[in-house]
């Protein structure tokens, strides 16, 4: 049997839905995060295997961008996560529920 | 490659043509170094430099770099950018809204005892961003751009650090920013893979052009999965304009962030996700017009009748304009769908944006004045009352800006809403019309609600014998600067509303 686009496309589809479908059950924000990161990566593994079956270089490139995006995020959300658990002790988006009307 | 082919594509690569979005980024790393370097003098003039750099940005960019060194609708850096005279408004618009930011937040920080600096330097590059993307033409710099503003939004939400309350907002706006941004970049990659499938016909090895794309949408418009890309795509910029069913963070995340930056995420942002939108619409996605018009039909009608319901029962005043500025993104989209049939719905759309801008930084100006100092900023429609009479200036400008906000005439928001009515009447789209139509009444209950709290005295019960009286509430002194800041919004906000003049050629 040879792998080809359709396999991969499974694949990516796959995490893309793990990722998803996390983000709508969990409640560990760091649960969170890692499903985010989970769908990006879905999208990457798709982003490759187009541009390698389809024989354009545009998604390679495309990956790159993505990869420095969501290490920024990253940053950016373990710190801001990290500052919250100092003043909240807790991860769980369950107990974040100060802001309401 | 050889080099022949890397020299032509350099010489694509045109600096002068993205001038104000270089010297903004300058301007953001030298504010670094002037903090860094300048001890406790150059720390103060921080804001100052930020607020004198883009007016001087901005009196440029309205006369010497009107038509952008002549590089009106040509595309630079091998087809990355494409310069139109919608672009050069937007660059405009949002150089006004970032130099409101810095003012709102010179005001905000100082009051609340933050550090300025980083504030400022990510305003500027958000806006240098927010510039490149109104003026993107191809889904990588769109979605670096889109991604820029975002990264710089999470930390600007999250920027009251000692505040739990701001810290939550941030988590918040970055799990469903995360989310967004995961979605959109599904619909790009689907759109990517079947625009350069070489089974169909039309494919291109550049399907993240936007004008390839279309071209190739063109003549596949009926393909599933592009179907399915474009939604992707157009659900990820609806989570940024704050439409139904992707507007369920605004209300907390309006909420936690600090004023200034609640402001800048009400107009800049939400006018950012529309300028995406409205490329969108008139280049790569107008074949699919036929999928998009019934989708964001019903997107429009929900979104006006949620905002504005959600809105009937806030008491916090920053839920409030958040629910508001959700029923403004359903009026903005209507027009969205009256663009495919009408063009110059575009026109109508940039003129309901400014008058936003007016009467928005009308509004968050008084909140930030308004808040306490070193305290949980004033939120509770409750902490509005006798303004009238202890701050006339002030709530002279909260009224005139809540009153354009709800389209009252002869306010600009009026003549916006009007324009906006007007093409949707011309595209037909006449159920969107009644809905929107009852939806302005729907607002004007909570608009007035807020300006009878701020206006009519509240009758107390006389004082018994031996209760102490309440200890009166300290109204904020209001500065020159701040007199003629909000002044002349309000005023603009009137004059605007009477005489269209210098912006008829928007209005067409």
């Amino acid at each position: 049997m040879t792998i080809g686009l359709n396999e991969f496309l499974i694949v990516s589809g796959l995490l893309f839905t793990i990722g998803f479908v996390g983000l709508l059950i969990r409640r560990n924000t760091l649960i969170l995060f890692m499903c985010l990161e989970i769908m990006l990566n879905g999208v990457n593994l798709a982003l490759i295997s187009f541009s390698r079956f389809n024989g354009t270089m545009d998604g390679n490139l495309l990956v790159f961008f993505i990869i420095t995006v969501a290490a920024a995020e990253v940053a950016v959300g373990l710190a801001i996560i990290v500052a919250l658990f100092r003043k909240r002790e807790t991860v769980f988006v369950d107990e974040l529920n100060s802001l309401k009307n | 490659m050889n080099w022949e082919s890397y020299k032509s594509i350099a010489d694509t690569n045109l600096w002068s043509a993205i001038l104000p979005e270089f010297v903004l980024v300058i301007l953001a790393l030298s504010l670094l170094l002037l903090d860094m370097f300048g001890g406790s003098k150059g720390r103060g003039l921080v804001g100052r430099v930020t607020m004198l750099g883009l007016l001087v940005l901005f009196v440029l960019s309205l006369t010497v770099l009107r038509d952008n060194l002549g590089y009106i609708n040509q595309t630079t850096f091998s087809g990355m950018l494409l310069h139109s005279d919608f672009g050069q408004i937007m660059r405009l618009f949002f150089l006004a809204s970032s130099l409101l930011t810095a003012y709102l937040g010179s005001v905000f920080l100082k009051k609340q005892g933050l550090p300025g600096t980083e504030f400022y330097a990510i305003t500027l590059l958000v806006t240098a961003s927010l510039m490149l993307l109104s003026q993107s033409n191809n889904f990588v710099l769109l979605f670096v751009a889109l991604e820029t503003v975002t990264i710089g939004f999470y930390v600007l939400v999250s920027y009251n650090r000692d505040r739990s309350n701001s810290l939550e907002a941030g988590l918040k706006y970055l799990i469903m920013g995360g989310f967004s941004t995961a979605i959109l970049l599904m619909g790009i990659v689907l759109l990517y893979g079947i625009g350069s499938s070489p089974v169909l016909e039309g494919a291109t090895a550049h399907s993240l052009n936007f004008s390839e794309l279309r071209n190739f949408l063109e003549l596949n418009s009926d393909n599933l999965i592009a179907k399915v890309g474009v939604l992707l795509v157009v659900a990820g910029v609806a989570f940024k304009i704050g439409s139904v069913p992707f507007q369920i963070w605004i209300p907390d995340v309006y909420q936690g962030a600090p004023t200034p930056v609640t402001a800048a995420l009400a107009v800049s942002s939400k006018a950012g996700g529309f300028a995406v939108l409205i490329a969108l619409v008139s280049g790569p996605f107008k074949p699919m017009a036929d999928l998009l018009i019934p989708v964001l039909s019903v997107m429009a009608i929900v979104t006006i009748l949620f905002g504005n319901i959600a809105a009937l029962t806030q008491q916090n005043v920053k839920r409030l304009i958040g629910l508001s500025g959700v029923s403004h993104a359903g009026y903005l989209l209507m027009g969205v769908v009256a663009m495919f049939t009408v063009p110059s719905a575009q026109n109508a759309i940039v003129f309901y944006l400014i008058t936003y801008l007016l009467a928005s930084y009308a509004v968050f100006g008084v909140m930030a004045h308004v808040s306490k100092r070193g305290q949980d900023d004033a939120q509770n429609l409750g902490d509005y009352q006798d303004m009238l009479k202890e701050s006339p200036f002030l709530a002279g400008v909260l009224v005139l800006g809540l009153a354009s906000l709800a389209g009252i005439p002869p306010l600009a928001g009026f003549i916006g809403k009007l324009l906006l009515f007007y093409v949707a009447f011309e595209a037909e789209l006449y159920t969107m019309l009644a809905v929107a139509i009852v939806g302005v009444v729907i607002s004007i209950y909570y608009y007035f609600g807020w300006i009878k709290e701020a206006t009519f005295r509240i009758w107390k019960l006389p004082l018994l014998e031996g209760e102490e009286p309440e200890e009166p509430r300290e109204w904020p002194e209001v500065s020159r600067t701040a007199r003629l800041t909000l002044g002349g919004l309000a005023l603009l906000a009137l004059l605007l509303g009477l005489y269209q003049g210098p912006l008829s050629s928007l209005i067409g």
